[in-house]
């Protein structure tokens, strides 16, 4: 009997990570490659805060919960693998896998590609405080208020350095 | 380009940055680019910069996408953290395991040492065979009582001075 109501507990509980992986893994995965960029290494560091979260998973059952401390526990492993490789440092180019760039031609895509790396490099120059937020920022289905849950900082604070970093950019790419 | 209207520009290069950034142009801003080319110049390759920029931050976050099977992997990899803990015993129940085995070899061994050590009635053929070879002799043995016996045992032994060998006359060795 106890082994039943076990197996139902772990199926259920199978079940409804199954669902918040679903519903999170694309945003999880582009926080990953938005600071990797590096479509292996952010799949593996998906995988580990997936798996991290499924440990906790008794505690993270709310889908708020679950979504905040996913993004902060992905954002964290990209980081923390970011600083190990940055010394040998390896993009590759499956960006325009998905994407924009699909309907462009080729010359339009290599200009494309090309500027794509030179954005990565300079967002590579900017102030840590800014280079965070901006990296967050960028991945679709984050707002001020999840960037802010992420950093621990105010949504204004987010508004401002988000600000600040676009102007440095917009500076430097010429 | 004069000195003093190249120093008045340099004064709007935030406000155009702002102005690119947000769209939205401030009145004296306006009325310095209906009078400047080369800020209203600049200000159309900032707006032109910052949709181009615009349209590549996304990119540098979503330009690639998680595999098909990446749920499953994940759901697997989480199955097969979960799964041995579940199975495996607990270190308390493997040490109960360990201890028990332990003791199970030591209550044999001890029954077996038991057993073969114990002093059961020896049958009585085979005492009368080990008393036959207790009193068993070697055929040599038989040189031992013969009269050379005496000079073997009168020899001296290698080292040993023949002074010290009792020597016997003819008279002595007659009967």
């Amino acid at each position: 009997m106890n082994t039943l109501m076990a197996r139902s507990d772990a199926q259920e509980r199978t079940a409804g990570f199954s669902a918040r992986v679903a519903e999170n893994q694309r945003r999880v995965f582009h926080i990953a490659y938005g600071i990797l960029g590096n479509w292996a290494d952010a799949e593996e560091v998906s995988q580990e805060a997936f798996l991290q979260a499924f440990r906790k998973f008794p505690s993270l059952r709310e889908a708020e919960k679950f979504r905040a401390w996913v993004n902060r526990i992905a954002f964290r492993l990209a980081l923390n693998r970011q600083r190990g490789l940055r010394r040998r440092l390896v993009r590759d180019d499956s960006w325009h896998a998905a994407g924009p760039g699909d309907s462009v031609d080729g010359a339009t895509q290599a200009e494309q590609r090309l500027l794509l790396e030179r954005l990565r490099q300079e967002i590579e120059t900017l102030p840590e405080k800014l280079r965070q937020v901006l990296q967050l920022s960028i991945v679709e289905d984050m707002d001020a208020s999840d960037v802010a849950q992420v950093l621990d900082i105010p949504p204004g604070t987010v508004r401002s350095r988000l600000h600040a970093a676009r102007k440095l950019l917009l500076e430097v790419m010429k | 380009m004069k000195q003093g209207m190249k120093n008045d520009c340099a004064k709007w290069h935030d406000p155009l940055l702002e102005a690119a950034l947000t769209g939205t142009v401030a009145d004296d801003l306006q009325q310095h680019l209906s009078a400047c080319a080369a800020c209203t110049e600049q200000f159309l390759a900032l707006q032109s910069r910052r949709q181009r920029l615009e349209a590549l931050l996304p990119l540098v976050a979503q330009g690639a996408e998680p595999s098909p099977d990446f749920r499953a992997r994940v759901l697997a990899a989480a199955e097969a953290a979960a799964q041995p803990r579940g199975a495996r015993p607990s270190p308390w129940l493997a040490w109960g395991f360990a201890a028990v085995a332990v003791l199970a070899v030591a209550a044999l061994i001890t029954t077996y040492a038991l057993r073969s050590g114990s002093s059961q009635p020896m049958p009585q053929a085979e005492l009368a065979n080990a008393q036959k070879l207790a009193q068993w002799r070697a055929p040599s043995d038989i040189f031992l009582d013969t009269p050379g016996s005496d000079l073997l045992r009168s020899t001296p032994k290698l080292g040993e001075s023949y002074l010290h060998v009792p020597a016997k006359t003819d008279k002595e060795k007659q009967p």
